[in-house]
């Protein structure tokens, strides 16, 4: 078991933002986690990653490195892409020596490619689009070969073509890595295209279970509410 | 019908005692979280885990780019003292002692203190507002993430590189203020050259010129330390970022005056 997440509670000024959840995620399965906007989805990831201190509860995960890619891709605006992508490989201190810089040049590359955007190493990221962008965050997040990837709301700000680019990678990186993965996400294009199974936040409580054609199906009041994009039903936003 | 607890509660008193206690808590941590990214960054510059890379662009940034306006504001500072005291102290008789009195004056305080001011302007500001925009686009998360350590990578170059370049920025900035003195008294009274440049070698001692530097040093430490510090706590959106800058600046300036209050009494009481 890849990631492995039992009885998880955090709190936020004395609110509860995730009560007791607990799940698994299996080497080369995709999570999804959905919910509201404030539902807790995000604090999930960075509880995994350990951005956050969990207040009770357990995060297992195997050993290996843990990767995340951010919401607006979180990529270094001072420095080019090749010195985004290999920027672990240079700063990290059981890395740094390891790789000579043509390694470091052949990896970079080698990533770029795997994202479908070779030749533009030496671009900046102000330069690039906002697909583009994440898509190089895919290939800085994947360069240590990492054994957990977390997405946030990767397809969060693009055009529908680009979020479909975006979930086609997603898929893909999930081949070429068989890493276990947890995407957070609203969108239903990219849960039906990427996850094999979702968990649905609610109130810091999950409040469904199951597969992505299980949601669709589902009598669920909540996953209902979700999937119909309804004002009325047990989800209330704060307004 | 309000219980008596409630009362209080409500009461401008007890607000403004909230808003004093709040403060004061904001005090506390801030101080807190220096003391601590102090140490840290101290930690890894003893270890030698300095990015030569990184800490030569950061040198560049602090000294090239800050140099313009820091001659400046030391320069018109010995202008506008010199123009006042020179002409007056010529007249009653005490000519000879205008160039020791810039000198030290300049070499002392002006040189030191008005290159903080023009370095927390420039640089620390900027340093701020680089960190906290890093910190509100999750760019030190990203950091966090790949196991890279924020305080190798973003404070080790940037304090020291004002510990590196802060005394070279003052020595250059209290040279040409002893300059800009002697060519303001040149121009406001009879006094020539020589006779300035006689009484000023007078003034200067090596203790003087020693506790410059060591106060250069800590002024460019504390000065990039707080910057980092306070951007690098910083939370929010564009607000956050605003705010992180102000901050940093206005501990900037106090610690630097707080310093020199320290240097001062210790060593010319």
């Amino acid at each position: 078991m890849s990631i492995k997440v039992k009885n998880l509670t955090k709190i936020f000024d004395e609110k509860k933002v995730l009560d007791d959840i607990s799940f698994e995620v299996a080497d080369g399965e995709t999570l999804a986690v959905v919910g509201f906007s404030g539902s807790g989805k995000s604090t999930v990831l960075k509880l995994i990653c350990g951005l956050l201190e969990k207040d009770e509860g357990e995060i297992i995960t195997s050993e290996g490195d843990i990767a995340m890619v951010f919401q607006y891709s979180a990529l270094f605006d001072s420095l080019d892409v090749a010195d985004n992508i290999s920027f672990a490989l240079r700063e990290r201190r059981d890395l740094r020596n390891k790789y000579t810089e043509q390694e470091l040049k052949e990896i970079v590359t080698q990533k770029l490619g795997l994202v479908g955007l070779s030749g533009i190493e030496r671009k900046f990221p102000s330069e690039l689009s906002g697909g583009m962008q994440k898509r190089v965050s895919f290939a800085r997040a994947i360069v240590t070969e990492p054994k957990t990837i977390l997405y946030d709301e990767p397809t969060a700000g693009l055009d529908p073509i680009s979020s479909t680019l975006i979930e086609d990678y997603i898929v893909r990186l999930q081949q070429e890595t068989n890493a276990a993965s947890i995407v957070v996400t609203h969108q239903m294009s990219t849960i039906t295209r990427t996850a094999n199974k979702l968990i649905m936040l609610y109130n810091g409580k999950i409040v469904f279970e199951g597969t992505p054609e299980e949601l669709l199906r589902a009598e669920n009041p909540y996953t209902k509410q979700f999937v119909t994009a309804s004002l009325e039903g047990p989800m209330q936003m704060i307004s | 019908m309000i219980t008596f607890r409630q009362y209080i509660r409500q009461s401008t008193t007890c607000k403004i005692f909230n808003a004093f206690y709040k403060q004061f808590v904001d005090f506390v941590a801030t101080l807190g979280t220096i003391v601590y990214n102090g140490f840290a960054t101290l930690k890894y510059i003893c270890l030698g885990q300095i990015n030569l890379k990184e800490l030569m662009d950061q040198c560049v940034r602090f000294g090239i780019s800050s140099l313009p306006i820091t001659l400046s504001i030391v320069g018109m500072t010995s202008i506008i003292v010199t123009s006042q005291v020179a002409a007056e102290m010529v007249k009653q008789g005490g000519g000879h002692f205008v160039g020791l009195l810039v000198s030290i004056l300049i070499v002392r305080e002006v040189g030191a203190v008005m290159s903080g001011f023009a370095i927390i302007s420039m640089i620390g500001s900027s340093l701020a507002s680089e960190l906290a925009t890093m910190r509100v686009t999750e760019q030190i998360d990203a950091i966090t993430v790949l196991k890279v350590s924020p305080i190798r990578y973003l404070f080790v170059p940037r304090v020291l590189s004002g510990i590196i370049m802060m005394p070279i920025l003052v020595v250059i900035a209290s040279a040409f203020g002893v300059l800009t003195g002697a060519l303001t008294t040149a121009m406001t009274t009879e006094l020539s050259f020589k006779a300035y440049f006689d009484s000023a070698w007078l003034g200067i001692y090596m203790k003087d010129l020693s506790v410059c530097l060591l106060k250069s040093v800590v002024f460019g430490g504390t000065i990039a330390l707080i910057s980092c510090s306070c951007g690098y706590e910083a939370s929010g959106g564009a607000k956050g970022v605003g705010l992180a800058t102000n901050k940093a600046v206005v501990w900037s300036l106090v610690a630097i005056v707080i310093w020199d209050l320290i240097f001062s009494i210790t060593f010319f009481f």
